[in-house]
C-alpha cells in the first residue's frame, strides 16, 4: 500500500548539521557539540590574556616613569613638593587601574564604561586643597604622569 | 571672599565641567560603540581593540579631568578669594 518503506529509528544519525528527532538526542549532546564549546572557550579566553598583559605594562610604563620623576624631582627641588608628585602619581595609577578595569567590563557586562575612576582625581584635588603636606600642582602634575608613560609605551611597541 | 566673586566662581565650576564633558562624552560613546561593533565582527582581536580603546579613553577622559580639576580649584582652592 506505501511505496516507502517504513519508517525506522536510525541506528547511525547524520554526523554534521541536522540532528535526527530521536528521543535519546536531547539528553546526550553529541561529542561534536562539546568540542564546539571547548573551542568557543578558548577563542574567548585568549584575547582577556592579551589585554591584561596590556595592561601590567602599561601599569608598569607609568610606575617607573613616575619614579623617575620623583626621583628627579626630590634631588632639584625638595621632599615635599617630590612627596605630592608621589601621591599624584600614584593616583595616577590608581584612575589607570579603574579605567582598565572599566573598558575591560564594556561589552560584557554593561553597554557603557563607567564613571568610578573620576573620583580619583576629585579626592586628590580637594585632599591638595585641603592638607597643607600637599601641593596642588606637584599633586596634579604626578597624576598627569601616566600620560607620558602610555605614550612611550606606545611608541616602544610601535 | 565677597558675594559677586563666590558667585561667578560657581557659575564658572559649572560651566568647567559642563563643557568640558559634552567633547569627551560624545568621543567616548563614539569610541567604545565602535570597539563593541569591532569586537563584535571580530572577536580574535578583542585584545588589540580594548587596548587601543583603553589608551584612548585614558586621554579623552584628561580633557574631562581639566575642566573637573578648574572646578574644584574654583570651588575649594580659589585664587581670586583675597
Amino acid at each position: 500500500m506505501l511505496a516507502s518503506p517504513p519508517l525506522q529509528p536510525e541506528t547511525n544519525p547524520p554526523q554534521g548539521g541536522e540532528e535526527g528527532l530521536q528521543p535519546g538526542s536531547e539528553a546526550s549532546p553529541s561529542n561534536e557539540t562539546t568540542l564546539d564549546i571547548k573551542s568557543s572557550e578558548q577563542s574567548h579566553s585568549a584575547p582577556p590574556d592579551d589585554y591584561a598583559q596590556l595592561q601590567r605594562r602599561f601599569i608598569l610604563a607609568t610606575l617607573i616613569v613616575s619614579a623617575l620623576v620623583v626621583a628627579i624631582t626630590a634631588l632639584a627641588f625638595d621632599l615635599h613638593i617630590a612627596s605630592s608628585v608621589l601621591v599624584g602619581a600614584l593616583a595616577g595609577v590608581l584612575y589607570l587601574r579603574l579605567l582598565a578595569r572599566s573598558v575591560g567590563k564594556l561589552g560584557n557586562g554593561s553597554k557603557s564604561v563607567s564613571k568610578i575612576q573620576l573620583i580619583v582625581p576629585v579626592v586628590l584635588v580637594i585632599s591638595a586643597s585641603r592638607f597643607p603636606q600637599l601641593e596642588l600642582l606637584p599633586a596634579f602634575l604626578g597624576f598627569l604622569l601616566y600620560k607620558p608613560a602610555l605614550i612611550l609605551q606606545g611608541l616602544l611597541e610601535a | 571672599m565677597d558675594s559677586i566673586t563666590t558667585a561667578a566662581s560657581v557659575v564658572a565650576a559649572g560651566l568647567a565641567v559642563g563643557l568640558g564633558a559634552i567633547g569627551p562624552g560624545i568621543g567616548q560613546g563614539t569610541a567604545a560603540g565602535g570597539a563593541v561593533e569591532g569586537i563584535a565582527r571580530q572577536p580574535e582581536a578583542e585584545g588589540k581593540i580594548r587596548g587601543t580603546l583603553l589608551l584612548s579613553f585614558a586621554f579623552m577622559e584628561s580633557l574631562t579631568i581639566y575642566g573637573l580639576v578648574v572646578a574644584l580649584v574654583l570651588l575649594f582652592a580659589n585664587p581670586f578669594a583675597g
